[in-house]
């Protein structure tokens, strides 16, 4: 499949613009207007590289992506995308994050004024889920979500902890592996998520003892403080650590730095895991104190443009669901170098993006794996040539 | 008897009425307020054990509430909220300190609010977390507090239930005061006040109390007393101030009439008399009649007064036999005068005693004096004067107190002041006189005279100042006085070879009564070693007559130590012949009086010869007193009298003088050693 892929990349490359059988894209296909308003603030990685890969992908699909950004302010972000639903000229879509429920307003108002919307990372919850049902149910205009499987994230995520720990035979003196986990909050359905995965591998492992599961706020500080907290505590309990789960980068970075405090030797006696793809993260991976971060959720943006650049052009995704779920995939030492210069440049315009769109037929049928992530990538100053 | 007991009552004046209010006071409030404290204190007490309870249980809840919210961040190691959540509780200010300890034991959150509060008391409780899948004990929590504010709570508690109970108490005293004294001070005073008042005014009234409680029943009860007790007042005041046997006022009345004397008269210069009347021989009424009668004659006077005088002239009795009459306005003296011979009238009016008729006799001093005269107050001590002198002058007349009475009064009373200096400064001065015999012209024996050299006054004589020794209780002192100078006498005539010649000492009627007087004459002469024989005893008939019994007894024991007993005057008196025969007399005296008309009067001579001759048989020795002509001195000698005394002869002399003359005439000791073993028959047995 890569090796199809790469031929049919290099070929279509090296021809130019082809327009192959089947396209459901023609280079001439009329542009879109696309708002994006993020809940993030200018800055915060994550949400710059959500919106950073959707105006890559918006240029490789014609599309202009607009990006307003809420700077972490629910309210900004009402106001900001009630104020796009009530221009003039209105976009043809609307994707929001509904992070806190807080898009569900901007939801029902770009409903009532007849804008194609598109809910990324965050989908509805709860009450709201229930009370508005399926996406196209009663919001007509709700095409449907894009979302990350974080469970399986933290699956793997726990399971390379549990994998090394076994090979380095860290049992504490009970016999069992014991392990920390530190997640970002308990609220929101990204941490549950991961954080379910996490409890699933540890359930499935008998030999395994998660001591903790600890919140850090997502943050650096907090985690090195209940990281250090817990490496104190075992010491006392007479416990061997033998891995800490880190909700994302921040936290593992924070674990990083107690584990060193604490006068053990991350990657050696120790083994941590993260989430995020972070610079950071690959920095310490490559220099093996981090065992993995899993990720690359980011590239959402992108694969949200592939979506409606599909759908305006006849080929709806809710063919095969609404709810579009995209895996991540684990950086670890052997696969670092594939993705660490596109992450620490944001080179995006890199991807060529118009190579996930949907085969015809297949319409909601992506693969956007890491390898097929390193197999659109072309080399910089095109190389492909 | 009133005057003083008001004055003793008067001190102790303050209102009893408030001594027992304040004495209910003090007999209850400190009760009152111990009570009070005790019952706050308990109370206190106990709210202070159920705060100490509802604070270990407060505390106990805090640190369950505290575990269940710290056991999550505890759980999740979150430490730092750990100590957030202890930090909240500090704000309770018992909560000295608070600590958390995992499950390895370990302090993981420490907060120290107090370090300086002392006296913790620690509650701890374990933190228990779980979740859907586990329970498990995280650590345990431990709260650290102190019972500081509650003892504060409890002490300022303390002192305001002190001050709330004090001011309780004040208020109760207050309001016991009031009740107190309307209730009780008020009837009491009301009482107390009638009391006083019936001190002052010797009346008895009633007390104004209306209330119908107890002391409205002890009012009502006090004032029937007060009743009762108001007509014996009546009675105690007339009898306190009126004689009981003549129902006249006595002499208590007479003070305080005295002293409205002044206030009553129409004008300064009305003229006041006032009679000062005394019954002559009232004892002989009483000797002779009895008691009964003496008293029926005393009320037969005062109605006799009484029935004399007008409406505003006043008559009291002032005791005994002395009665006063106050004519409070006469015009003149003269006029003064004759109403107190009017009195006087009255009182002689004969009365019927026992069926036998008694003329009654009185003297009277007046004294007339201005209503305005400062001196108004001395009346009765004026009145007295001239009453005096009407006594010794002229009984059963009036005498009127004029400038030469009270002359004679101050000089009186000046000798009668000066007679202990006289004594002292040795201003009594013994005289001699001679008696001589009549036929031989020999000196017997000599009479001691007593005379007073007064600085002022001059010589003076007995006559004047011997009532006054006698009345000063001088008698023994100035007998003893001449007792002594006589023996001395005696020691200088012996020494002067004159030891035969004997002194005659003159016995006052009061040293007939005296038992000791034999003893003294023994002891001074033998003092002065010479012989009691040498003296002679001369006393009065009335001696004899008041004391018959004492008087022979002394007479007795003087003649045993050898002294020989003269009557004086005789003749003049009762001149008893039982008498003569009666003591044991060695001498008589004929009185001058019987002398002076000799040989003129046939009738003196008569009288004398029988005196002579009687005294003869009774082997008496006669002497005849003032002998002043040689006829007389022959008359004498021709009646068998033998002895002789008078100018004609000697003149009463100091002794120097008598031993001067003695000298000159020398001799004659003979005849008189023969004469004296015959006058001295008993001392001899």
């Amino acid at each position: 499949m890569t090796i199809i892929l790469r031929i049919w990349l290099a070929v279509s490359i090296a021809c130019g613009i082809l327009a192959p059988a089947g396209s459901a894209v023609a280079a001439d296909a009329k542009p879109l207007n696309i708002v994006f308003v993020s809940p993030g603030k200018t800055g915060e990685v994550y949400w710059d590289m959500v919106a950073q890969t959707m105006q890559a992908a918006g240029r490789k699909l014609n599309a202009r992506v607009e990006v307003l950004t809420s700077e972490r302010n629910y309210r900004t972000m009402q106001e900001l995308g009630l104020g796009v639903v009530a221009r003039a000229d209105k976009p043809d879509f609307l994707i929001l994050s509904n992070e806190e429920s807080a898009a569900v307003p901007i939801l029902e108002a770009a409903e009532a004024a007849g804008i194609k919307t598109l809910l990324l990372s965050n989908s509805l919850i709860g009450e709201d889920a229930k009370r508005l049902g399926p996406p196209r149910h009663i919001l007509k205009n709700w095409l449907g979500d894009i979302t990350t499987d974080l469970a399986t994230a933290g699956a793997r995520m726990a399971n390379a902890l549990i994998g090394a720990a076994r090979n380095e035979k860290w049992q504490s003196p009970d016999g069992k592996i014991h392990l920390l986990a530190i997640g970002g909050d308990e609220i929101t359905p990204a941490s549950i998520a991961r954080n379910a995965g996490l409890q699933l591998a540890v359930a499935a492992a008998p030999d395994v003892v998660l001591d903790r599961m600890l919140f850090a706020n997502w943050t650096q500080s907090e985690a090195e403080q209940v990281a250090a907290n817990y490496l104190g505590w075992a010491q006392r309990k007479g416990i061997r650590p033998a891995g800490i789960w880190a909700g994302n980068d921040p936290m593992a970075l924070g674990a990083l730095k107690a584990v060193a405090a604490a006068g053990i030797t991350p990657g050696e006696a120790i083994q941590v895991v993260g989430l995020n793809w972070s610079e950071d993260a690959l920095r310490e991976i490559k220099a093996g104190r981090l065992l993995l971060t899993d990720g690359g959720h980011f590239l959402l943006g992108g694969w949200s443009i592939v979506l409606l650049r599909d759908f305006a052009d006849g080929c709806d995704f809710a063919a095969t669901s609404p709810h579009v779920e995209v895996k991540t995939s684990a950086i670890t030492r052997d696969n670092l170098a594939s993705v660490a210069t596109l992450i620490a440049t944001h080179a995006f315009d890199q991807i060529d993006f118009a190579q996930f769109r949907a085969k015809a037929g297949h319409c909601g049928q992506y693969d956007f794996s890491v390898e097929a992530l390193i197999s659109s990538i072309s080399p910089p100053g095109g190389a492909g040539e | 008897m009133m005057r003083d007991a008001d004055g003793m009552n008067g001190s102790s004046k303050p209102a009893p009425s408030r001594s027992v209010v304040r004495a209910m006071i003090w007999a209850t409030v400190p009760v009152l307020l111990l009570v009070q404290l005790l019952a706050s204190a308990g109370v206190e007490v106990s709210s202070f054990w159920s705060q100490i309870r509802q604070l270990d249980a407060r505390i106990a809840r805090v640190a369950e509430s505290r575990a269940e919210l710290i056991a999550e961040p505890l759980w999740k190691m979150r430490y730092d909220r750990v100590t957030g959540v202890l930090n909240e509780i500090m704000h309770d200010e018992t909560i000295a300190a608070a600590a958390v300890y995992d499950d390895t034991g370990v302090v993981v959150a420490r907060v120290v609010a107090r370090p300086e509060v002392q006296a913790l008391t620690e509650v701890s409780r374990p933190i228990n977390y779980s979740n859907g899948n586990m329970a498990v004990q995280a650590g345990r929590i431990a709260i650290a507090y102190s019972y500081a504010t509650l003892y504060m709570d409890a002490g300022s508690r303390l002192g305001l239930l002190l001050v709330v109970g004090l001011l309780a108490t004040l208020a109760t005293v207050i309001a016991m005061r009031i009740s107190a004294n309307i209730f009780i001070g008020k009837p009491l005073a009301a009482m107390m006040s009638a009391i006083q008042r019936s001190k002052q005014d010797s009346r008895a009234y009633p007390a104004d109390v209306k209330s119908s409680n107890e002391f409205g029943q002890l009012a009502i009860a006090f004032n029937a007393m007060q009743h009762t007790t108001s007509g014996a007042l009546d009675r105690l005041g007339h009898m306190a101030s009126h004689d009981p046997l003549t129902g006249l006022p006595n002499r208590r009345t007479l003070s305080e009439r005295l002293a409205t004397l002044s206030r009553d008269a129409g004008s300064q210069d009305a003229l006041i008399a006032f009679c000062f009347i005394d019954l002559d021989d009232f004892k002989g009424i009483n000797d002779t009649f009895g008691h009964d009668a003496g008293d029926k004659f005393l009320v037969h006077i005062s109605e006799r007064l009484r029935g004399t005088v007008e409406a505003e002239d006043w008559v009291a009795r002032l005791g005994g036999d002395e009665f006063v009459v106050i004519r409070p306005e006469v015009s003149n003296e003269a006029v003064a005068q004759a109403f107190a011979r009017q009195l006087l009238e009255a009182i002689s009016e004969p009365i019927m005693l026992h069926d036998k008729q008694v003329v009654p006799r009185a003297s009277i001093g007046l004294a007339v004096r201005r209503a305005g005269d400062p001196e108004l107050s001395h009346l009765p001590a004026l009145a007295d004067i001239a009453l005096y002198h009407a006594k010794s002058k002229a009984p059963g007349t009036v005498a009127v107190l004029d400038e030469a009475l009270q002359h004679d009064y101050r000089r009186r009373r000046d000798l009668e002041l000066a007679i202990p200096t006289g004594f002292s400064e040795g201003q009594f001065e013994v005289w001699y006189q001679s008696q001589v015999d009549l036929v031989t012209q020999d000196i017997i024996s000599l009479e001691a005279l007593i005379r007073w050299r007064h600085p002022e006054h001059g010589v003076i004589g007995p006559g004047e100042f011997l009532p006054l020794i006698e009345r000063s209780g001088n008698n023994a002192r100035l007998t003893r006085y001449v007792l002594t100078d006589a023996c001395r006498a005696l020691q200088q005539l012996a020494e002067a070879g004159r030891p035969h010649i004997r002194i005659a000492i003159n016995l006052p009627p009061s040293e007939l009564a005296d038992h000791s007087l034999a003893a003294c004459l023994r002891e001074t002469c033998e003092r002065f070693d010479v012989a009691p024989s040498l003296l002679e005893l001369e006393i009065t008939e009335g001696s004899l007559i008041n004391n018959m019994a004492s008087a022979s007894d002394t007479l007795r024991r003087l003649r045993r130590l050898g002294a020989t007993i003269a009557l004086d005057d005789f003749g003049t008196g009762y001149s008893s012949l039982a008498h003569l025969r009666r003591f044991p007399l060695d001498k008589v005296k004929i009185d001058k009086a019987f002398i002076r008309e000799i040989p003129e009067s046939a009738e003196d001579k008569a009288i004398v010869g029988v005196i002579a001759s009687l005294a003869g048989t009774l082997g008496l020795t006669l002497v005849a007193e003032g002998i002043e002509r040689a006829e007389q001195a022959q008359a004498m000698r021709e009646m068998g009298v033998r002895l002789g005394q008078g100018f004609l002869y000697h003149k009463p002399q100091p002794l120097d003088a008598v031993l001067r003359q003695l000298a000159e005439i020398g001799g004659g000791e003979d005849r008189g050693l023969v004469d004296s073993p015959s006058i001295a028959p008993e001392f001899a047995a």
